[in-house]
């Protein structure tokens, strides 16, 4: 198995690396399309506005093959801003086009009357299985940063939920596709947990 | 609210077991019962044990004929460890490689047991036995610093087999014993499967002091080589998750029943129970018999906490139902808190007086315990006394 990390400056790698070589699995930066054949996983990280990101991922001529990475049943993982990439739209930094891989927009998180962007531990609460959550258990803490969210296309796409003055999707699946608005690389315990089950997942559910 | 005060001391007490409040980890609800007798309700209540069985068939299936062996069983030869190795080598026909880490103070008898358990069972083993130079100097510095000196043992043991593990590549470990029959580090409650991991062994295995501290306590006067203190220390996490490692109880999968377990060895393999200092003779002879200094280590609980293991061992009895209270605190007062002829023998090997001993404990108790070094009277010393080690004198 060795795990992609897409490194083309849109996030800060350094932190999700060690988790990932924590967990005994080798890590390879992507940065251009022909690192896509010798991994097996994708993790796509990101922090930052979603348009910028896009445009960077554009400029390293990875959209369209990240895209027929996932399309044909391969792993991929997107972290926090890494997750927002995967819907269709986003608002951050002006109207831009995503991945297109979990159906929704990206949108501020505005009717929230706590201060933005939310930052620190809070719980996500899991609505369906799935196997990167194996071992998880509900209502666990996970660490977020964040002011933007994705509002879900499609609600059978969303497998756990976290409340802050609106509730919104903190994981996401679809196919070989899953997102995590929370940072599992800072999360400790359970956030490692997740990216070692991510690793080990071969995306045949 | 406190317990029941007990006859035998000042100490409050569990009012269903009698474990005092020196225990580690123990807390009273307010019917003055302590955690573990609740988490132990839990247990026969209300853990699936068939659900569990079938979790470690799946275990032991995933592993199964991929490695040069199926699992690793480490193994000190007391009743648990055989019970381990002769559950999973006779209910699933699995090949295991055994693994003991010796800690220097094997008593003859558990040396036979150990030999007769090998070849009844037919099984690959390897011993490693660590420098008893460093073990001595180990031994003074616990001893000093925690007031249990058994540092070298409980790490080497935890630590040394997942070494091996790495090195013959073989990524199921198999302990015996859960420890949430003893203690409330992990819970019975919470329902998952205790992982014996470097978690668990910074959490209670190593007393709090890694082998890293260790070096940095003794390398001032100790001709040390840093790699000398491998054998006590985890591997690095990244080397055993590249394994897929998974380092588990054998307990956790089936409900833990130590009095039918030792019969069942004794019967089927000969195995054969000892005579331990500060014990009634012929009661509990299947308890902690693999070390020579376990008469030390029980009176250093004494001192400390103003308990040691009868307390400790009729609790268990009366937890499950098999002693009354009465005939427990009648134990107790006859055979806790004797000085072990042992300490004689550890005295020497520590070069320390036993002034200097007992000024080393009076800064450790555990309150509101005090220990009265002055009343304590000698024990008896068990048959094999004399073929105890005992340095050369000078």
């Amino acid at each position: 198995m060795s795990i992609g990390i897409v490194d083309v400056g849109i996030g800060n790698i350094g932190s999700l690396r060690n988790a990932v070589l924590s967990q005994g699995w080798d890590v390879v930066s992507v940065q251009a399309e022909d690192d896509l054949e010798a991994i097996t996983h994708l993790l796509l990280p990101g922090v930052g506005a979603f348009g910028a990101a896009m445009e960077q991922l554009a400029r390293a001529g990875l959209v369209e093959p990240i895209r027929r990475f996932a399309m044909a049943g391969r792993p991929l993982m997107g972290i926090c801003l890494g997750m927002q990439l995967l819907a269709d739209r986003g608002a951050e930094g002006g109207d831009a086009a995503g991945l297109a891989l979990i159906p929704g927009q990206v949108v501020a998180m505005t009717h929230s009357h706590l201060p933005l962007p939310h930052v620190g531990w809070n719980e996500a609460h899991q609505l369906r299985p799935h196997p990167v959550l194996r071992g998880i258990r509900d209502d666990i803490d996970f660490y977020f940063v964040h002011s933007f969210r994705l509002a879900a296309g499609d609600a059978t796409a969303v497998l756990a939920e976290t409340e802050y003055g609106e509730r919104f999707p903190s994981i996401v699946a679809k196919g070989s596709v899953i997102g995590t608005q929370f940072h599992p690389e800072k999360s400790q315990t359970n956030g490692l947990r997740m990216l070692d089950n991510f690793c080990a997942w071969d995306a045949a559910c | 609210m406190p317990a029941l005060l007990s006859p035998a001391g000042n100490l409050s007490r569990c009012s269903k077991c009698g474990l005092p409040e020196t225990y580690e980890t123990l807390e009273f609800d307010t019917q003055g019962v302590c955690n573990i007798c609740r988490q132990q309700e839990f247990k026969h209540g209300a853990i699936d044990w068939a659900a569990r069985k079938t979790m470690l068939e799946g275990l032991i299936e995933e592993y199964r004929g991929k490695y040069d062996y199926d699992c690793i069983v480490p193994f000190s030869g007391g009743k648990d460890s055989t019970f381990t190795l002769y559950h999973l080598v006779k209910e699933y026909r699995i090949k295991p490689l055994v693994v003991q880490f010796n800690h220097g103070f094997m008593r003859p008898n558990l040396l036979a047991n150990n030999e007769r358990t090998l070849r009844r069972l037919g099984v690959d083993a390897i011993s490693f036995t660590p420098n008893w130079k460093l073990v001595k100097r180990l031994m003074r510095e616990a001893l000093i610093r925690k007031g249990d000196f058994c540092w070298h043992c409980h790490t080497g043991i935890f630590a040394y087999p997942m070494h091996v593990a790495i090195k013959f590549n073989v990524p199921l470990v198999f302990w015996g014993e859960p420890s949430s029959e003893y203690t409330a580090y992990y819970d019975y409650r919470d329902d998952a499967v205790e992982e014996v991991d470097e978690n668990r062994f910074n959490r209670f295995v190593n007393l709090g002091i890694t082998a890293e501290d260790m070096r940095g306590m003794i390398e001032s006067d100790f001709p040390l080589d840093p790699r000398d203190l491998i054998p006590y220390s985890y591997p690095p996490l990244r080397d055993l998750k590249r394994l897929r490692y998974r380092s588990v109880c054998l307990g956790s999968f089936i409900p833990w029943d130590v009095k039918r377990q030792s019969k069942l060895i004794m019967d089927e393999l000969g195995w054969q129970g000892d005579e331990v200092e500060g014990m009634p003779p012929g009661l509990y002879s299947y308890e902690k018999i693999e070390c020579a200094m376990q008469g030390v280590r029980d009176y250093l609980k004494y001192l400390k906490r103003g308990y040691a293991r009868v307390t400790q061992m009729t609790a268990l009895d009366i937890r499950n139902g098999r002693m009354q209270k009465e005939e427990a605190n009648k134990m107790i007062a006859e055979w806790e808190g004797k000085k072990p002829p042992s300490l004689e023998v550890f005295l020497d090997y520590l070069e320390m007086s036993e002034a200097e001993f007992n000024g080393i404990v009076e800064k450790l108790v555990v309150p509101p315990h005090k220990p009265d070094f002055q009343t304590i009277q000698w024990g008896r010393r068990t048959p094999d006394f004399e073929r105890w080690y005992r340095e050369p004198k000078n």
